[in-house]
């Protein structure tokens, strides 16, 4: 399983969720893209969009006032 | 000498050279500077005018010209591609080509170009109004052809130039459906990966109500995976399915082959470069423009534009001896049709988010206005209408 750090720093919407796309193409189902973001907006875009798509919303985190959302590709069929 | 190479002889290419040419006429002149492009591209295409060649069928020699007719005076043209650049020891070299060309500064302006490897059977089905004024002709001879079925138009893959271009598609063939009184017949559906049928809010606040209104059905978060051309179906990547008869999809688009690969290009192969002076994060004398970079903002004419004079500037500042202050705002202003001759704009910069802008008729002649001077702009001669026009996002300095 690979790990796909993306790193949205200093872009707003639809920087981070372009990125987020973007990695999803070339991960499988059981990897884990891990997005770097200081657009607030990315949270509940990322969010929105694993529902959308049937991937997996892990959690997000924050420290100074960066965001680093994990989600897990689940959603790809098989 | 101090050498210039530009690679590139699109909008980014020729503004920045037409700049350069005004601000160092002088020791052009006098041969202590010189400028050339790269590009063997004979002709010139205006990009945004597919859209009006693809769906009302406007002359597509009205958006063509010859880039020799393009070029500011100064300024040398090389028809040949560049397949290698050495930035550190600085020198490019071109297609089949053992000659070094050496520079002391250069400027990547190589645009983007559809990628169909990325998703298998959608060259052969697409009607792609985006990408050539001949392939938009031969478009509107098939539009003309539809008497009823399903479109299905849209987003097929990140990235793409020319953001707003895919919703246009949709209003453009509403509006012409509905002249042929034949819209009742059609089905159109807008697919897109983002989970909103414009990405930016503001903006699909404005045109949500307009797809609603003129019954165009969307699917949003739609990851295309694969067009069945057998079939007639588009499938996502996961495992939703979508029929269609004929196909308007923009396809993700790809940087130029040689930065593939170069410790100076992301792992896809778009240019890193500092946001604000569009400097190869690496090497300061060595710049990249428009699509060709990772930048996270539109890949758009505007763009292009905007950074060019930015580097233009600071490059013939610090030959003049004085300091390169010039950085690019992030300003980005693509035009939206919205059918019937109405127009939104697409307008927001690094530091503020876009803006809601309510589709108008005034808007929609600005759009034209643009059409009219594209040309006279690649000679520089509307820096001033520019300048005024975008007012502190022209650039900071």
């Amino acid at each position: 399983m690979a790990t796909y750090n993306v790193d949205s720093r200093g872009t707003a919407c639809p920087g981070p969720i372009t990125d987020l796309i973007r990695a999803y193409r070339k991960a499988q189902n059981g990897d884990e893209i891990v997005l770097v973001a200081n657009d607030p907006g990315a949270v509940p875009d990322s969010k929105a969009w694993c529902e959308r798509t049937r991937n997996q919303f892990m959690g997000s985190k924050e420290a100074d006032r960066i965001f680093e959302i994990t989600i897990k590709v689940t959603g790809k069929k098989a | 000498m101090k050498k210039i190479a530009i690679i590139g002889s699109g909008a980014g290419g020729l503004i920045t050279s037409s700049k350069l040419a005004k601000d160092l006429s002088k020791q052009i002149r006098n041969e202590e500077v010189s400028i050339t492009i790269f590009d063997r591209n004979l002709e010139q295409e205006f990009q945004p005018g597919y859209l009006e060649v693809a769906f009302r069928g406007t002359d597509p020699a009205k958006i063509i010209r010859r880039v020799e007719g393009l070029v500011s005076p100064g300024v040398k043209l090389v028809y040949e591609n560049v397949e290698k650049v050495d930035l550190a020891d600085r020198y490019l070299q071109t297609e089949g080509s053992k000659e070094k060309y050496g520079f002391d500064y250069l400027i990547i302006s190589t645009g983007s170009s559809p990628d169909y490897k990325q998703i298998s059977g959608l060259r052969e089905d697409n009607m792609d109004f985006h990408t050539d004024a001949y392939n938009s002709n031969l478009i509107y001879q098939r539009i003309s052809k539809i008497k009823s079925g399903r479109i299905v138009v849209g987003i097929a893959g990140l990235p793409y130039k020319c953001p707003p271009s895919p919703n246009e598609s949709a209003f453009m063939l509403d509006e012409y459906f509905r002249k042929q009184g034949l819209r009742d017949n059609v089905e159109i559906t807008y697919i897109t990966p983002f989970t909103r049928i414009y990405s930016a809010e503001s903006i699909n606040e404005v045109i949500e109500p307009i797809y609603e209104k003129r019954s165009i059905g969307s699917v949003t978060a739609f990851n295309t995976d694969y067009v069945d051309t057998d079939r007639k179906e588009i499938n996502s990547m996961e495992g939703e399915t979508l029929k269609y008869d004929y196909l308007f999809l923009t396809p993700p688009h790809k940087t130029a082959s040689f930065l593939k690969g170069t410790e100076f290009s992301d792992e896809d192969g778009w240019v890193k470069v500092d946001r604000r002076d569009l400097h190869i994060t690496s090497y300061g004398d060595s710049f990249a423009i428009g699509d060709t970079t990772n930048l996270p903002i539109s890949k758009a004419g505007v763009e292009a534009h905007l950074e060019g004079i930015v580097v233009a500037n600071n490059i013939a500042a610090e030959i003049n001896g004085m300091e390169r202050k010039y950085r690019f705002t992030g300003r980005t202003q693509c035009s939206m049709e919205t059918g019937f001759h109405k127009a939104t704009f697409v307008v927001g910069t690094y530091d503020k988010p876009v803006e809601k802008i309510e589709p108008s008729t005034m808007n929609y002649m600005e759009k034209k206005v643009m059409e009219k001077i594209y040309w006279g702009s690649l000679h520089g001669h509307y820096e001033w209408l520019f300048k005024y026009h975008f007012k502190e996002d022209y650039f900071q300095d």
